[in-house]
C-alpha cells in the first residue's frame, strides 16, 4: 500500500510537471489553431537560459524565471509575427506544421552546436530534498512546480475570463472575421497569445532546470508528452491540459512499476492514439473550431 | 501548387519544355553514377549512395505527404521494419534480396494498421498521431530484445557478395541504391500520371467532391500508403545491409521521419522531382559538414536544415519545383484555345415524354439533435424528368440531396436506384451512388483547386474511362460543350464564381451520370448564364438523363420543371405541375407569409 501511495504521489508530481509545459501549448493552440512543434524546445532554451544565468549569477534558479519568462514571451512573440503570421492564409496547413518542424529542428541543433551533447545540471539550491508528506517522500521541487502549476491555470483562466483583453483572445480564438469587425486587432492578439504561451513554457522551464539534467534534445520528449495531454484534455482547454497532465502522469508512474519502465512510453502513446483517433476532442473538451478561417 | 502546373506542360503546348525537363532529369540521374566513378573517392561515394538512399525514402513519402496529402511524420516505421527485417533474415542465412520483400509486406500490414485509423485525422493531427505510431514502435524494438537486439542493436554477419548486399567497394552499393531510386521515381512518375494519383490528389483537394465523383476516397489512401510502406521498407533493407549495424534509436527516429518529409518539401512536394532535387541539394552539405568538420560542428547541419525549412516555407512554399516551374511558364506563351464557347447542342424538336421510374425515395426522415430537418419525404423520378425541387431557405432541401447521395444516412426510410441492369438498389455511400450512375454538384462549389480546369474534369471522366488518354479526351468534349473550353489550362481556383459553377456540372456531367442532382447551380449568375444553363439542362434531360435541380430562380424553375416538389421544414407541402403548385396558397405562405396567401 505504500509502494502504491507513493507511486500516486510520483505520478500526481510528474503530472503537475507535464501540466506547466502542456498550458502554454494548449493556450497558443486554442487561440491560434497552430500546433507548435517548437514548443519542446522553447523549454529547451528557457532551461538553458536558467542554468546560464543561475551558475553565472550564483542565484537560486528559481528568481531567473523573472528574467527567462520574459526571454520567451519575446521568442514566442516573434515566432509569431516572423513565421506564423505570413503563413496563417495559407490554404495548405502543411506549410504552418513545417513552419514550426523547421523552427524545432534548428534550435534543437542550434543548442546542439553551443552546448555540445553534455548535459548541463542546473544547481538545486535545496530544491531537490525530500520532504515526507504522511507515508511518501517528495521533492521540494517537485511540490512548488505542482504548486506553480495550479497558480498558473487558475491565473490564465482569470485573465481570459475578467480582462478585457482576454475577453477579445477569446473573441479572437472563436471567430476571428467577426472579432475583426469588432475592432479586436487580431494579429496583435496572435503575436500576444503566442508570447504568454511561449512565457508559460519559460516560468515551467526555471521550475524544471534543477529537476531535470538540461540537453539539446530534452524538449522532444517533453513535447510529445505535452503533445498528450493537450489532446487528453481536449485541444485548447486549460484546464484540460492539467487534468490530462495528472492523468498521463499518474498513467506513466502506474505503467512504469506495474508494466515494465521500458514500456511507459508505449502505454502513454497507445493511449494517446486511442483518444486522438476514437474521441479526439479530448476527455473533458468540447466541441471548438479548429481553423482559424472563420467558416 | 506546383503538379498542375507539369501536368498542364505534359497535355498542353509546352512539349520543349517538357523534353527540356526530362533532359535535366536524365543528366542529374546520370550524375548520380558518373560524378563518384570519375572522382573514384570513397567518401564521395558515400555521399552519393546516401543521396540516393534519401531521394527514394522521400520520393516514396512524397506518394503519401504529397499526392494524398497526408503529412507522414512517421515514415521511419517502414524504414525501420524494412532494416530489421532484412538484418534479421540475413543472420538466419536468408539473403536481403528476399528479406527486403518480406520487410515490404510486414511494412504494408503495418502501414494499413497505423493509417486507416487516422485518415479522419487531418493535418497537424495525422502527423501526430504518425509521431506516436514512431514512439510506439520505437519503445517496442527497444523492448523486444530477443528480436531486435534492444539498445546494443543488431550487427550484420558479413558475407560478401552480390547475394548479401555487402561489398568490400563501394561501386555496387551505389548501383543497387541508384536502381532503388529509380525504382520509386518509376512507381511516383507512373502514380501521378495515371487515374491513382488524380484521385489522390482530389482527395486531398476535396474529399467530399471526390466521393461524390465516386473516388474511393479509403481505398485510394490505403493504396499510396502501402505502396509508399513498401518502398520504404525496401531501401530501408539495403540501407540496414550497406550500415552494416542497426539500433532503434537510428531506425525509428523522429528526425529522420521529418528529414525525409523536409527533402519532399524543399524541392517541391507532390511533384514528381521534387524530393529528388532537395535530397541532391541538401545532402551533400550535411555529409560534408560531418566529413570536413568532423564533432566540432555536430548540430551544424541540422541547424541549416532547421532554417532552410524555414526560409522555403516562407518565401518558396511550392520548393524549388515551383521556381523551377515560373522560370519556365515565363518564357513560353500559353497557346490559350480561342474557341468561344459552345453553346448547348439544339434541342431536338420531339415532344418529351418522361419513361419508366429510375429513382424511389420512401419515407425519408433525419433528425439533426433535436431538430427534426426532414419529414417523411418521398417521390419518385422518372427516367427523362426534371424534378424541380423549391423551398424556403433552411427548408432542408440539401438535406435531402445528401441523402440521395450517400452523404448523409437517414434515420428511416430508402432510397433505391433502378441499376442499368433493371434491378432496384439501395446504395449506401457516395461511391455505390457514383457507381449506379448518380451524379451530384455541391451548393457550395468544390473545386480541386491545385487542378487545372481539364484536371478537374477528368477526375469526372475516370468514372466511366480509366485511361488517361480516354479521360482527357472527354474531359475536353465536356468542357467545351459547357463553355469552358477557353480555359482548359487554368487553375480551378482562378475561374469566377459563373465558372466554377459550370466547372461543377462538368466534373459531374463528365461521369455521364442516368441521374444528375443539381444543387442551386444558377445562384448568382446571369441571366444569359441562366438561359444558356436552362437550354444546357434540357439537352441533357434529352439524352435520357433524369434530374433533380433545387434551385431558387424561379424562371428556370418554371420553364424547366416536369413536375416540382415544394419543401418546407422538411415536409413535402405540395407536388406537381409547376404552373399549379406556385399557386398553391400552402407554398404561398411558406414563401411569403400568412397574408399573402389571398394576395
Amino acid at each position: 500500500m505504500d509502494t502504491f501511495l507513493q507511486i500516486v504521489a510520483n505520478g500526481l508530481m510528474l503530472g503537475g510537471l507535464f501540466a506547466i509545459v502542456a498550458v502554454g501549448l494548449t493556450l497558443i493552440f486554442g487561440i491560434v489553431k497552430v500546433i507548435n512543434f517548437a514548443h519542446g524546445e522553447f523549454l529547451m532554451v528557457g532551461m538553458y537560459l536558467t542554468f546560464l544565468l543561475s551558475t553565472g549569477l550564483d542565484v537560486h534558479p528559481y528568481l531567473t524565471a523573472a528574467a527567462v519568462a520574459p526571454a520567451l514571451f519575446v521568442l514566442g512573440a516573434l515566432t509569431q509575427r516572423l513565421l506564423i503570421q505570413p503563413l496563417m492564409s495559407a490554404r495548405d496547413e502543411h506549410v504552418q506544421i513545417f513552419a514550426t518542424v523547421g523552427l524545432s529542428t534548428a534550435l534543437m541543433n542550434l543548442a546542439l552546436l553551443v552546448f555540445g551533447a553534455d548535459i548541463a545540471n542546473t544547481p538545486a539550491h535545496g530544491v531537490r530534498s525530500q520532504v515526507m508528506l504522511g507515508e511518501v517522500r517528495i521533492l521540494t521541487g517537485q511540490l512548488w512546480v505542482f504548486g506553480a502549476a495550479i497558480l498558473l491555470v487558475i491565473a490564465l483562466q482569470l485573465f481570459m475570463k475578467k480582462t478585457r483583453t482576454g475577453r477579445a483572445i477569446r473573441a479572437t480564438a472563436q471567430n476571428r472575421a467577426a472579432a475583426r469587425l469588432m475592432g479586436i486587432n487580431d494579429k496583435f492578439i496572435y503575436v500576444l497569445t503566442f508570447g504568454l504561451g511561449a512565457a508559460c513554457v519559460g516560468l515551467g522551464s526555471s521550475l524544471i532546470a534543477p529537476l531535470y539534467p538540461t540537453s539539446p534534445t530534452i524538449g522532444t520528449y517533453f513535447v510529445l508528452i505535452a503533445f498528450v495531454c493537450v489532446v487528453l484534455g481536449g485541444l485548447g482547454s486549460i484546464p484540460g491540459a492539467f487534468f490530462g497532465a495528472l492523468v498521463i502522469g499518474l498513467v506513466d508512474a502506474l505503467s512504469g512499476f506495474y508494466i515494465g519502465s521500458d514500456l511507459r512510453e508505449a502505454v502513454v502513446f497507445t493511449i494517446f492514439l486511442l483518444i486522438l483517433i476514437l474521441k479526439p476532442s479530448g476527455l473533458f473538451g468540447t466541441r471548438m473550431t479548429q481553423s482559424h478561417v472563420s467558416p | 501548387m506546383t503538379e498542375t502546373t507539369s501536368m498542364t506542360q505534359a497535355s498542353g503546348g509546352g512539349l520543349s519544355a517538357q523534353k527540356l525537363g526530362l533532359i535535366a532529369v536524365a543528366v542529374l540521374l546520370a550524375g548520380l553514377i558518373a560524378v563518384p566513378v570519375a572522382v573514384g573517392d570513397e567518401f564521395v561515394y558515400h555521399i552519393f549512395i546516401t543521396i540516393c538512399i534519401f531521394a527514394a525514402l522521400s520520393t516514396a513519402w512524397n506518394i503519401v505527404g504529397g499526392y494524398a496529402g497526408q503529412l507522414s511524420l512517421g515514415h521511419a516505421i517502414f524504414y525501420g521494419i524494412g532494416g530489421y527485417a532484412g538484418v534479421i533474415l540475413v543472420n538466419f542465412g536468408i539473403s536481403p534480396w528476399f528479406g527486403m520483400f518480406a520487410g515490404a509486406a510486414v511494412a504494408v500490414v503495418a502501414a494499413i494498421v497505423v493509417s486507416w485509423p487516422c485518415f479522419r485525422l487531418h493535418g497537424p493531427f495525422f502527423a501526430l498521431a504518425t509521431i506516436a505510431f514512431l514512439e510506439v514502435f520505437r519503445v517496442l524494438a527497444l523492448h523486444f530484445r530477443d528480436l531486435t537486439g534492444g539498445a546494443t542493436g543488431l550487427m550484420i554477419q558479413l558475407n560478401i557478395g552480390w547475394e548479401w548486399m555487402v561489398f568490400r567497394e563501394r561501386f555496387p552499393a551505389l548501383l543497387i541504391a541508384f536502381g532503388m531510386l529509380l525504382v520509386c521515381l518509376a512507381v511516383a512518375w507512373a502514380i501521378r500520371s495515371h487515374r491513382l494519383g488524380f484521385y489522390l490528389v482530389a482527395t486531398r483537394e476535396r474529399e467530399s467532391a471526390a466521393k461524390a465523383a465516386g473516388v474511393g476516397t479509403v481505398k485510394v489512401r490505403l493504396m499510396a500508403v502501402s505502396v509508399s510502406a513498401a518502398l520504404s521498407a525496401m531501401v530501408g533493407t539495403f540501407h540496414a545491409m550497406y550500415l552494416t549495424f542497426i539500433e532503434p534509436e537510428s531506425m525509428f527516429s523522429l528526425q529522420f521521419s521529418i528529414q525525409i518529409a523536409m527533402f519532399a518539401l524543399i524541392g517541391g512536394i507532390g511533384t514528381v522531382w521534387g524530393p529528388l532535387l532537395g535530397a541532391v541539394l541538401l545532402v551533400p552539405i550535411t555529409e560534408f559538414a560531418r566529413g570536413a568538420l568532423g564533432s566540432e560542428a555536430i548540430g551544424l547541419h541540422g541547424f541549416v536544415y532547421g532554417v532552410v525549412l524555414m526560409l522555403v516555407v516562407l518565401f518558396l512554399p511550392n520548393g524549388i519545383m515551383g521556381v523551377v516551374h515560373r522560370f519556365t511558364s515565363s518564357s513560353e506563351k500559353t497557346e490559350g484555345e480561342q474557341a468561344a464557347p459552345v453553346a448547348a447542342a439544339p434541342r431536338s424538336a420531339v415532344p418529351h415524354e418522361p419513361g419508366r421510374e429510375v429513382m424511389r425515395v420512401e419515407g425519408l426522415q433525419k433528425h439533426f439533435g433535436g431538430l427534426h430537418v426532414t419529414n417523411d419525404v418521398g417521390f419518385t423520378l422518372r427516367e427523362g424528368e426534371i424534378l424541380g425541387v423549391i423551398g424556403p431557405n433552411g427548408a432542408g432541401k440539401t438535406t435531402v440531396f445528401n441523402m440521395l447521395s450517400g452523404f448523409l444516412k437517414p434515420d428511416q426510410g430508402r432510397v433505391s436506384v433502378l441499376s442499368p441492369s433493371g434491378e432496384w438498389q439501395e446504395p449506401a455511400t457516395p461511391a455505390d451512388f457514383a457507381t449506379l450512375g448518380v451524379g451530384r454538384t455541391f451548393q457550395i462549389v468544390q473545386p480541386f483547386a491545385a487542378m487545372t480546369v481539364e484536371e478537374n474534369i477528368m477526375v469526372g471522366a475516370f468514372h466511366r474511362h480509366p485511361h488517361v488518354g480516354d479521360a482527357r479526351e472527354a474531359a475536353r468534349e465536356t468542357a467545351h460543350r459547357m463553355g469552358l473550353g477557353p480555359y482548359l489550362n487554368a487553375e480551378a481556383a482562378s475561374l469566377t464564381i459563373g465558372g466554377l459553377k459550370r466547372l461543377e456540372v462538368a466534373r459531374v456531367m463528365a461521369m455521364e451520370p442516368r441521374i444528375l442532382l443539381l444543387d442551386e447551380v444558377m445562384a448568382g449568375i446571369n441571366q444569359t448564364d441562366v438561359r444558356r444553363a436552362v437550354d444546357l439542362m434540357l439537352s441533357i434531360r434529352d439524352t435520357g438523363v433524369s434530374i433533380i435541380a433545387i434551385e431558387h430562380v424561379m424562371q428556370a424553375v418554371m420553364s424547366l420543371s416536369d413536375r416540382v416538389i415544394v419543401i418546407n421544414s422538411g415536409q413535402i407541402i405540395a407536388q406537381g405541375d409547376p404552373q399549379k403548385v406556385v399557386r398553391d396558397p400552402q407554398v404561398i405562405e411558406a414563401y411569403l407569409g400568412k397574408e399573402f396567401t389571398h394576395a
